[in-house]
């Protein structure tokens, strides 16, 4: 292929891996000579990141974390080895012991720097999670003060210990839910809220499992401003849930 | 789920500090650059993988890869969010399809205009767009961009796979693709 790509598709079908034979060829021909196209296979590897945010949200068990730092920490000490003979073999043995003495005054200032650094930024870390968790605690007094604030019970109707939640909603600041007395929900299932505005189509509140009490809830979810809501639900969803309901209805409640 | 703070940790530490202090060897760095993108590197790899064990190795392989390697992450090219999940697609695919992983300079996997996630508001806005995005595809289109993004299966594989003509798949494709690039920007 000496011209452009008869398809702009083919860009986004080549980051992909989908494109083959002749025509993976071509492309790959064309790109070693045409800068604009290139760009536009950069644009396209972009949106492939993108698409990777279709997967179902999953979280790792925390045990990956752990291991990974423990791979981390195994590598320490192997960085360290290397490096300070190599360097001393060069030094004369008369500028070695002022070198060694330098090296000793160094590396004890750059300890002590790092443990500053380290006391610093562990410091603002703490400070920034406490900052983080108080403007959290606000909002959420916040909305459970405010005297326009709707609060619903959602029920099932079934035997004791009967599934509830409760949605503490306001407008503008926020959505609270709690739920207790929720079986766990099947594998490959999860539990999504969503609340039902006075007019259009029900709105996801995000999606969430129970713990082995049955206790779950959903806090400060990312929401359109000013909707009205009529009625809240919880219904029982494909993993990483869906954009609008299809499950059965676990809980409803009516606002008002 | 949803709603957890876990990637919210350091939040006003942006991720060109925290891979600074990597390079510089800060563990606390690398943990918390998992803290705030680990669900979405597991979340494509356990798509890909459909393995919750082998999900979990390709986590470790690529923050282990960012630990060694974040000095070769270029911060003008693109994101790390975006290399993060261009490797965990790549590096999953690649496992289901048996092929060997070298340890690459990361900037190789970093596309250009990839999106900023540093947040777990944005991240939660972004996974709603475009997962609104996929839902409003028909659906023929949308297993076939399925097949080829979370499979890494070819246009011809596919075909084979589904029992459609070739010519169908590749139109389903290109029509799916076309969407993506009026619907989604990164």
């Amino acid at each position: 292929m000496n011209g452009h790509p008869q398809f702009e598709e083919d860009f986004d079908l080549y980051a992909m891996g989908a494109l083959e034979g002749e025509e993976k060829l071509a492309l790959e021909s064309h790109l070693r000579q045409c800068a604009e196209c290139a760009a536009k296979l950069e644009e396209a590897h972009g949106r492939m990141a993108l698409l990777a945010l279709a997967a179902p949200s999953e979280v790792a068990p925390s045990a990956v974390k752990e291991r990974l730092l423990r791979q981390i920490r195994a590598d320490a000490p192997k960085v360290q080895a290397s490096g300070a003979p190599a360097f001393l073999r060069w030094l004369a043995p008369a500028f070695a012991v002022a070198a060694l003495a330098l090296l000793v005054v160094a590396v004890e200032l750059k300890i002590e720097n790092r443990a500053l650094l380290q006391k610093q930024s562990d410091l603002q870390s703490e400070a920034q999670v406490l900052r983080q968790e108080t403007e959290r605690e606000r909002s959420v007094l916040d909305i459970l003060t405010a005297s326009d604030t709707v609060k619903v019970t959602l029920v099932s109707g079934a035997a004791r210990p009967a599934p509830e939640g409760k949605a503490f909603y306001h407008p503008r600041k926020g959505l609270l839910f709690y739920t207790s007395n929720l079986p766990a929900a099947p594998s490959g299932r999860t539990y999504q809220l969503w609340i039902v505005p006075a007019q259009g189509n029900p709105i996801s509140a995000g999606v969430f499992q129970v713990d082995s009490l049955g206790n779950g809830q959903v806090m400060l979810p990312a929401l359109p401003p000013d909707v009205t809501a009529k009625a809240f639900a919880v219904t029982l969803e494909p993993a990483g849930g869906v954009p609008q309901p299809t499950g059965p209805k676990v809980l409803v409640g009516l606002v008002g | 789920m949803l709603v957890t703070n876990s990637s919210e940790s350091q939040p006003g530490v942006t991720d060109a500090v925290l891979i600074r202090r990597v390079v510089q060897r800060d563990e606390t760095a690398l943990a918390t650059l998992y803290d705030r993108y680990s669900r979405l590197v597991y979340s494509v790899a356990k798509r890909v993988l459909a393995d919750s064990s082998v999900a979990e190795e390709v986590v470790q392989d690529i923050f282990y890869q960012l630990w060694r390697n974040a000095s070769t992450l270029d911060s003008a090219r693109g994101t790390l969010a975006g290399w993060l999940l261009v490797s965990a697609r790549n590096r999953a695919i690649d496992r289901v399809r048996r092929r060997h992983v070298t340890d690459v300079e990361l900037a190789a996997d970093t596309p250009s205009r990839s999106p900023n996630l540093e947040t777990a508001a944005s991240q939660t806005q972004m996974m709603a767009q475009v997962s609104k995005f996929m839902g409003d595809l028909p659906s023929a289109q949308r297993t076939a961009l399925e097949m080829a993004y979370f499979e890494g299966l070819t246009h011809s594989e596919i075909a084979e796979r589904t029992g459609e003509p070739l010519g169908t798949i590749k139109t389903r494709l290109r029509l799916a693709i076309d969407s993506l690039k009026k619907g989604l920007r990164p």
